[in-house]
């Protein structure tokens, strides 16, 4: 059973406080280049129409590899740390982002762009002040997923000693003390929670405001 | 008042616009074939046909969302080929049936986009917008910072107007702008626009399949058939020298009054509906609300069983004093009986200049005659 004192005691030894930091810190960067990258292939292969299935096709695979087999591949290329932890993360953040920007930017009702173009506005004018702002509930859609992904795969990141919350997992595992491995999970499973009730309730304000459906 | 821009004006003022030869083919259909047409600087020109007649088409090629085939569109000699079409389009203001503003911009917003691309800086926009929602009789205060969805259809069509207005332009395209409002509010925003109209002195190309509507704000008529012109001219000529039988057809109005005398009232009213009753002691501000939830521009004050008069959104948003009853601001109505003849009722409208008339019968209103509507019934 876990008490009060046990997880004091668990939280201390295993500085989950630092970790918890670390955990955020690595998930923050990989959530931000995730999203840089992701809306700029979104828009891309917008903007490229021919490019759109090619690019899609081949994030796909990507999402297909295990995520573990992904970090353990990046290894060679990228060292131990947090570098094949957070490029693990952007790769399978890349589709969700990418296809829900492409979506949702060719989803805006013609009228729009129609009325855009006809009190003359540029195409880039169209795109930034038009497609874009309409887009953004099922961007900040595909950026939640992405968001959930990456609490998965930071954690994961702890058996390639990228620091974080997985490692007080692994270490847990590995000296086998059941309470370390329980905290540790409950507190990453509350995190994660807690972050896509964040993210939901930006997207859900983005609806109000920009949504049209 | 503040007038920069950052692309440079093509035109101040329009001395025509010349259509020469313009052909324009979907396939091997023809959308407009070998037009020619003038239009003046200062003047409205109508554009009316039957859909499928290539009116719509035509317009759009004076801005360039349709390229020509063949064929040229100059304005004031500048050929719009050699101008780039971003730049002509800032110069001439458009307004559509289906508005499109942008959902995701306030009324504010909307009205200003092009403005605060063209770098205008904000106290100037804002100066702008304000003195545009004034000159569409919409309250700047009440509507600058609403967004689309919470603005009747009628309210929409004067931001669209207003939007168009914003860079001041010496050219104005319209597409239906009209045609999805009920007949009422049609009329009534047809009258306000004709004032607008004068107001502002600019050259308008207007598309219509309506031809009352051609007929009240038409300068003069271009009427359209099968991709090509039939025929165009002032109102008068078309009605006294029909080019054939389709002009004829469409502007003949000799027959619609010929069972005119026989007619009351009540064959041509529309049915009233208790949405247009409003209690004398409601406050102007609440009713303006009221009023734009149920898409009116023009309601009927009573107390009790007692006819006050009327209000209409325009003189509910002059008097601006949110507090005042609207008993004290409703203006004076006429009222017809069922049975009174229409021909007399029309006439009474017409020496009052009002549009509209309730109906009342054993003190209860039936129904509301209006004069333009009356016409459409009788074609």
């Amino acid at each position: 059973m876990l008490t009060l004192q046990i997880i004091l005691d668990v939280w201390q030894r295993h500085l989950i406080t630092m970790r918890t930091i670390e955990h955020l810190h690595m998930f923050s960067i990989a959530l931000v280049l995730s999203i840089l990258i992701g809306i700029l292939v979104g828009v891309f292969i917008y903007m490229r129409p021919k490019t759109a299935e090619p690019v899609l096709n081949f994030l796909n695979i990507v999402e297909t590899i295990p995520d573990l087999a992904l970090i353990v591949l990046l290894l060679p290329i990228l060292k131990l740390g947090a570098g094949p932890t957070i490029a693990a993360c952007v790769l399978y953040s890349i589709l969700p982002i990418a296809r829900n920007t492409y979506t949702g930017l060719r989803g805006v009702d013609d009228q729009y762009t129609y009325v855009a173009n006809a009190i003359g506005l540029s195409p880039r004018e169209t795109l930034f002040k038009v497609r874009i702002p309409m887009s953004l509930p099922l961007i900040a859609g595909g950026i939640r997923i992405a968001l959930v992904f990456c609490m998965g795969i930071v954690t994961l990141g702890g058996l390639v000693a990228a620091g974080g919350l997985g490692t007080v997992l692994q270490n847990g595992i590995q000296l086998y003390q059941k309470d370390a491995i329980l905290v540790a999970g409950i507190w990453t499973g509350i995190l994660a929670v807690f972050l896509d009730g964040f993210a939901g309730m930006i997207e859900k304000k983005l609806q109000e405001r920009y949504g049209t459906w | 008042m503040v007038q920069n821009m950052q692309t440079k004006r093509l035109f101040e003022r329009i001395d025509s616009i010349k259509l020469k030869g313009v052909t324009k083919k979907y396939d091997s259909v023809y959308a407009v074939k070998d037009l020619d047409l003038e239009i003046y600087g200062g003047e409205l020109l109508i554009l009316i046909g039957p859909s499928g007649s290539g009116k719509t088409t035509t317009l759009r090629m004076i801005n360039r969302m349709i390229e020509q085939d063949s064929g040229s569109v100059t304005i004031n000699d500048i050929d719009t080929k050699d101008v780039d079409p971003v730049r002509l389009r800032r110069n001439i203001g458009y307004v559509i049936q289906n508005i499109g503003l942008f959902p995701h911009m306030t009324i504010g917003e909307n009205i200003g986009l092009v403005p605060k691309i063209e770098g205008w800086n904000k106290k100037e926009i804002k100066y702008k917008v304000k003195e545009l929602l004034a000159f569409v009789s919409l309250s700047p205060d009440m509507f600058m910072d609403r967004y689309p969805k919470q603005l009747s259809g009628g309210q929409q069509q004067r931001v669209g107007l207003a939007r168009a207005m914003a860079m001041d332009p010496p050219l104005f395209l319209m597409d239906e702008p009209f045609g999805a409002l009920d007949p009422i509010l049609r009329k009534q925003l047809q009258k306000e626009f004709l004032k607008v109209k004068s107001e502002i002195n600019r050259t308008i190309v207007f598309v219509t399949h309506d031809i009352e509507e051609a007929l009240i704000l038409g300068d003069r008529i271009a009427i359209m058939d099968q991709a090509e012109l039939v025929q165009v001219g002032a109102p008068e000529e078309l009605i006294f020298n029909p080019a054939n039988e389709m002009v004829a057809d469409i502007v003949d109005n000799q027959r619609k009054f010929k069972h005119m005398d026989t007619l009351k009232v009540k064959d041509l009213m529309s049915q009233y509906d208790d949405e247009y009753t409003f209690e004398a002691s409601m406050k102007s501000f609440d009713a303006i609300e009221e009023m734009t939830k149920r898409d009116l521009e023009n309601a009927f004050v009573f107390d009790g069983h007692e006819l006050l008069g009327q209000i209409t959104m325009v003189n509910l948003m002059k008097c601006r004093l949110s507090d005042k009853r609207i008993m004290d601001v409703a203006g004076p109505v006429k009222v017809f009986h069922p049975y009174d003849s229409v021909a007399f009722a029309l006439s009474e409208l017409k020496r009052s200049g009002e549009t509209l008339g309730l109906v009342i019968n054993s003190k209860r209103p039936v129904g509301i005659l209006v004069s333009d509507e009356v016409l459409l019934k009788l074609i």
